[in-house]
């Protein structure tokens, strides 16, 4: 079973980019942040925990749980929920 | 070094409303918020290049009122800072702040905190598992974003906040796989017994319980999320039946079919910023949390640092309004601008308003004989990965307070410094001791009150470095200990 996890269809979204995950090109809308981004292209885990390995995804959303970490740009810990999508911005997730 | 006359921090309805009645008082006002737009979590904006009036009805109309709210910041006496953090305050009115451009301090004659609230989360087995959430979340990602987190969503917790939101999700095209409310049928329409006279109210409630029983959604009364079920992400939860106390009847489980999960047992006030400040605090039973004391000018104990909205007490998007107002016309007074006193009427409706969510907070507390439940393999610390039976062990062995459960064994220790797990310790503790959640405290609000490089903190005039100390270290050479 694979989520769906989905745009609202009937927005319009402005001109599409492309940003990276992990060294692969993902289309990416003005405005979304990166969080977003990962969602809609269907990656639920952003990252593992240093403790257990344990998957890690969208908690809290509004920027207090720190459990969306993701690596932008070479920045590591960067929270996915409050960090918007740049065209051409390198994200990494790590394996889980 | 900047300077302002009032720094109003948080831009959702409070702040808000503050920072207008200051400006059109007269007094230069600057807006903090960490988010990329104003409106708080309450009035979530889109970004400007979305374009839809036609998503779902219940959410358009509350995106237009925050639109509304929000042109008022359109006055040359206001200065927007978004992504914005503030990481330090002093009570001498010192800000600390951290953008993407670097890091800044500013000096403020006042400061009006209107820092908001965070949700009131209970642990189950695999609440860590990618597809649990808080509800907040997915209508955050749903207002904000336009993105639905999921296709079969199960919403859990207590409050009229899970039908609002279950109503949204069904609106923009989700399946509702059930709502689980903690309360039994009995006490949750009692609870809705106590908006008496609020006939609005009354009437948006039982709208979305028809639109929910029409879709066929099963309403789950007196029910908790024991476990998540899933081995790398979210397939469905594990439902038991309570009793009046909240504890489990042995027996009466069922498994639901879900791919999300989205949990709110209410509200907990965002305090860190006040106590950093000084800013006395008071424990309030009504929501079982502690909030920033004021008087009736919402002024704190630290002279020149005012609380608006849920920092003051958990209240909702009318107390905070009112709250935002009464703030930003005192703090505009006291530097001199003929703003207007607040009259007994504006006193009266607040206080009104405060003792109807009071009442309302009251009937939707989570019971004690759910924090009881929760089994010792259980993560309680999602940072830390700390259980509740390590918790309840540190307790039984003289850790009293949370400040001592954190040296214990590093609860609270981790990235979110303690905002989601400390309300939760802090029950443990009191039920396995026999004392108050009161006595149990609070976490000590440290700077930075939200992790920055640590080059910020450093030269906080300077800009930063990139690399967090963590992985700075780890690049010299050190390992990591757990």
């Amino acid at each position: 079973m694979t989520i769906q996890v989905q745009r609202i269809s009937q927005i319009e979204r402005g001109q599409a980019f492309s940003i990276t995950v992990n060294g692969q090109p993902i289309e990416a809308y003005p405005g979304e942040s990166i969080a977003t981004v990962l969602a809609a292209a269907g990656y639920r885990a952003f990252r593992a925990t240093d403790a257990s390995a344990s998957p890690r995804g969208i908690f809290c959303g509004m920027g207090i749980c720190f459990d969306c970490l993701v690596t932008v740009d070479g920045l590591p810990n960067q929270r996915a929920c409050m960090t918007e999508a740049r065209a051409g911005c390198e994200v990494r997730v790590r394996d889980v | 070094m900047n300077t302002t006359e009032i720094a109003v921090i948080g831009a959702g309805p409070a702040g808000i409303a503050a920072a207008v009645t200051a400006a059109n008082a007269g007094a230069r006002v600057l807006l903090l918020d960490e988010n990329p737009r104003p409106g708080g979590q309450y009035y979530k904006q889109p970004p400007s290049s979305f374009h839809a009036n036609d998503v779902a009805s219940s959410l358009s109309e509350n995106i237009q009122h925050g639109r509304e709210l929000i042109a008022g910041l359109n006055n040359p006496k206001i200065t927007v800072c978004a992504n914005t953090l503030v990481w330090n305050i002093t009570a001498d009115g010192i800000l600390d702040l951290y953008a993407p451009e670097g890091a800044t301090r500013v000096q403020a004659k006042r400061i009006i905190l209107a820092s908001g609230a965070y949700e009131r989360v209970v642990p189950f087995a695999g609440w860590t598992l990618p597809g649990v959430m808080t509800v907040g979340a997915a209508q955050l990602m749903l207002k904000g974003q336009g993105l639905l987190v999921g296709q079969k969503i199960l919403l859990c917790g207590t409050g009229p906040l899970l039908q609002l939101a279950a109503v949204q999700l069904l609106d923009a095209g989700a399946d509702i796989a059930a709502l689980v409310e903690l309360h039994s049928r009995t006490e949750f329409f009692g609870g809705g017994l106590k908006l008496f006279g609020q006939w609005g109210k009354i009437g948006q409630g039982m709208a979305q319980q028809k639109k929910l029983l029409d879709a066929g959604v099963p309403m789950k009364y007196g029910c908790v999320v024991t476990r998540a079920v899933g081995e790398t992400e979210t397939r469905g939860a594990v439902i038991v039946k309570v009793d009046g106390n909240g504890r489990p009847i042995a027996g009466s489980e069922e498994t639901i079919a879900a791919d999300t999960i989205c949990m709110n047992y209410g509200f907990v006030p965002a305090t860190e910023l006040a106590r950093l400040a000084g800013c006395e605090q008071f424990f309030d039973t009504h929501f079982d949390a502690f909030a920033t004391k004021t008087n009736d000018d919402l002024e704190t104990t630290a002279r020149g640092i005012f609380a608006a909205g849920e920092v003051r007490g958990i209240g909702g998007v009318e107390v905070a309004l009112l709250e935002g107002k009464i703030a930003g016309a005192a703090a505009a007074r006291q530097l001199g601008y003929a703003a207007q006193s607040n009259g007994h009427d504006v006193l009266k409706e607040w206080q009104k308003a405060r003792a109807a969510f009071d009442s309302l907070s009251s009937m939707f507390a989570v019971k004690r004989g759910v924090y009881e439940s929760i089994a010792d393999d259980v993560l309680v610390c999602r940072c830390e990965e700390i259980r509740a039976g390590e918790i309840r062990d540190a307790a039984r062995a003289g850790a009293q307070n949370l400040n001592a459960l954190k040296a214990w064994n590093r609860c609270g220790m981790g990235r979110c410094q303690g905002r989601i797990c400390g309300p939760i310790a802090a029950q443990l503790i009191a039920s396995e001791t026999g004392t108050s959640v009161e006595s149990v405290g609070a976490f000590t609000a440290r700077i930075p009150v939200k992790p920055v490089p640590l080059g910020v903190v450093g030269a906080s005039a300077e800009p930063h470095a990139t690399g967090t100390a963590m992985e700075d270290h780890v690049g010299y050479g050190a390992a990591r200990v757990k």
